[in-house]
């Protein structure tokens, strides 16, 4: 489903160079449910980023779903993330001006979907989080944990074959992040592979399958099954 | 690329800038539309045709102070000097300059009784030699000049003949040819016809009788004080001012001669209030539509600042660089096209304020039509500038700003 080969990525500003991905390898198979965790620094949203086709890489090769995206012009790219890619993040990014039912149209309209069949995501998305009844509201008269399922309705209107998320219970108390993770759990059961990266250990151990980058690499603990702080272990 | 309604709503939802932006939209429309139709009224006062040579033609003052001087044989004497002068062609005396602001008018009666005979409308009332035709270098289309041997030296003389302006002719007999009629001042002066000249401007800019005009056959030749006309290659009319002086000086040294004055100049300065007023009106157009493209401008540029999250957040959705552009396009085209409503109708109740107020002409819709359209194309400049930079925003901004 996703296979990265030795990917290296490399920032560069007037003074230093830092080295965020280092031969990062990782396979991640259809329906996967696979929790990041590590250090901050250590390249998480780097790695996440690059698999969301967010920002580019400097060297390796990247597969999606049977196809190489690593040298993929800009449209090529918005394209891909369209219609494969969901995005959920630590701070929401909700449009503070549409109401929900428009923030879930979002990604429909550059999908190019008509009103009709935009309407029936929008509802059903909401529906499946629980919110079908607020969509004339606007974000700001939410809860932080309902406007993150906002963003996971978005994310899902347009049926991705990805779910890509970068802490979204990192703003969240306990409770709302359960929430929000057995919303991620139901999604994953329907077929969805997940990626998730966590700060919470308690949240990274639900998933299926936990990797570890430190440093820029990955440590794979494949099919954690609980217990203690997982140890760094070097791929 | 472009959609409305969600930008509408986000619109609605965010008030005051583009409200501001609006009423900015909607006074520039109202203020541009009608300031342009004013300089455009002007502009076409300034290029009607004067019927005039009049940078060919020379003006001049002479003021004849000495005691003895026999009066009409000083002008015959002048006039003949003037016209063996080098370079000048054709040389009149009048009693009035065209275009200058100042002259002299009158009316005829279509017969001897004036108590039943109807008048024309004012003319301005032209009076010099057989030469003032050939000075001015109007036209004559219809009938012929007079003669030198036609002249008469004062108003009350009879065998007045006249030329009219095509316009007055028309005015006053309509369909029927001017040459050969008969009109009178008073009951006694009788005046015939004998031709018409295409255009003659009078002296008064503003007047709305300024194409009618009349020249009649009177060489004035009583008074010290004379104006004169005279006609040469526009080249040599600089040359002009000293050797008139000089060679009439030299005939006689007791006068006072001045005021030289090409009539190009005389209209100049007649016309010099439309001019000031169409380039006031012209810097006020500028200045309003650079204000409102910086205020455009400023306002998209203040929105990409308070939006980067979420424009990298619509990248990240699957926004192409273009529909970001086009985002910024559309708000704005909404705010110009509302604007340019509302801007529209506000322009033509003010023009027809100043319609009754300075009885202008009313504008047509044409004029807020064109400005609305104007600052359509202003928007899209002002606003692509700052967009296109909005779409290099990367999506990767989505993960990194919390
Ligand atoms: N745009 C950038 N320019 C320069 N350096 C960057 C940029 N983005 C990230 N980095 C650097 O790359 C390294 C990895 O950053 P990354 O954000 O991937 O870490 P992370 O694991 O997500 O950390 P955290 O847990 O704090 O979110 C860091 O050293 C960071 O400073
Ligand atoms: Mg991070």
């Amino acid at each position: 489903m996703l296979s990265m080969k030795k990917i290296n990525k490399v920032f560069k500003t007037d003074l230093v160079e830092t080295h965020a991905l280092r031969d990062f390898d990782l396979q991640v198979e259809e329906g996967e449910f696979v929790a990041v965790t590590g250090p901050s620094g250590s390249g998480k949203t780097t790695f996440l980023n690059i698999a969301g086709l967010l920002e580019g890489f400097t060297q390796g090769e990247y597969t999606l779903d049977g196809v190489n995206v690593s040298r993929l012009n800009d449209n090529q790219a918005a394209r891909i993330r369209n219609e494969k890619i969901g995005f959920i993040f630590q701070g929401f990014n909700l449009i503070p001006d549409l109401n929900l039912a428009e923030n879930v149209e979002v990604p429909l309209r550059y999908r190019g979907f008509n009103s009709a069949e935009r309407k029936r995501r929008v509802e059903q998305a909401l529906e499946q989080v629980g919110l079908g009844a607020r969509m004339k509201h606007l974000p700001s008269q939410l809860s932080g944990g309902q406007q993150q399922r906002v963003a996971i309705a978005r994310a899902l209107a347009g049926e991705p074959r990805f779910l890509l998320a970068d802490e979204p219970t990192g703003n969240l108390d306990s409770l709302m992040a359960r929430q929000v993770m057995e919303l991620l759990e139901e999604i994953n059961r329907n077929g969805t592979t997940i990626i998730m990266v966590t700060h919470d250990p308690e949240l990274a151990r639900r998933a299926q399958r936990n990797i570890q980058i430190v440093d820029g690499q990955v440590c794979d603990f494949t099919l954690y099954q609980g217990g203690d702080e997982p140890q760094a272990a070097r791929a | 690329m472009f959609t409305i309604k969600p930008v509408l709503s986000s619109l609605m939802r965010s008030r005051t800038g583009p409200l501001l932006l609006l009423l900015q939209i909607v006074l520039s429309v109202a203020i541009v539309a009608n300031a342009g139709f004013i300089i455009q009224e002007r502009l076409a006062l300034m290029q009607r045709s004067s019927g005039i040579a009049e940078q060919s033609v020379l003006s001049f003052s002479l003021y004849n102070f000495g005691e003895k001087v026999n009066l009409p044989q000083q002008l015959k004497r002048d006039l003949e000097i003037l016209r063996n002068i080098p370079g000048i062609k054709a040389a009149t005396s009048t009693n009035m300059l065209p275009l200058s602001g100042s002259g002299w008018s009158d009316r005829f009666i279509d017969g001897p009784d004036p108590e039943t005979a109807k008048s024309t409308p004012g003319f301005a009332w032209y009076l010099g030699g057989e030469q003032m035709v050939d000075t001015l270098g109007v036209n004559v289309i219809e009938g012929r000049n007079f003669r030198a041997d036609e002249l008469n030296h004062s108003i009350t003389d009879s065998g007045m003949k006249a030329l009219m302006s095509a316009p007055l002719a028309k005015e006053v007999f309509g369909e029927e040819s001017a040459v050969g009629q008969i009109m009178y001042q008073g009951s006694d002066n009788q005046i015939e016809i004998i031709g018409v000249v295409e255009v003659l401007q009078g002296a008064w800019v503003d007047s709305d009788q300024f194409d009618y005009s009349v020249i009649q056959n009177i060489e004035l030749n009583e008074n010290r004080s004379n104006q004169f006309m005279v006609r040469a290659d526009r080249r040599d009319v600089p040359a002009l001012e000293e050797t008139i002086k000089q060679a009439l000086r030299a005939e006689n040294p007791d006068r006072v001669i001045r005021n030289f004055n090409t009539l190009r100049e005389l209209k100049d300065m007649s016309y010099a209030f439309h001019a000031v007023m169409a380039g006031m009106l012209s810097i006020m157009i500028i200045l309003l539509l650079v204000i409102t493209s910086l205020g455009l401008s400023g306002m998209v540029m203040f929105n990409i600042q308070r939006r980067t999250k979420q424009i990298g957040t619509r990248r990240a959705l699957g926004a192409r660089k273009r529909d970001i552009v086009g985002m910024f396009l559309v708000e704005n085209w909404l705010i110009c096209f509302s604007g340019g409503l509302l801007g529209g109708l506000l322009a033509m109740e003010l023009g027809s304020q100043l319609m009754t107020l300075f009885s202008l002409p009313m504008m047509g819709w044409q004029w807020p039509a064109m400005t609305v359209a104007g600052l359509l194309v202003i928007t899209t400049v002002a606003v692509l500038l700052p967009a296109r930079k909005a779409a290099l925003i990367s999506p990767a901004i989505a993960t990194r700003t919390v």
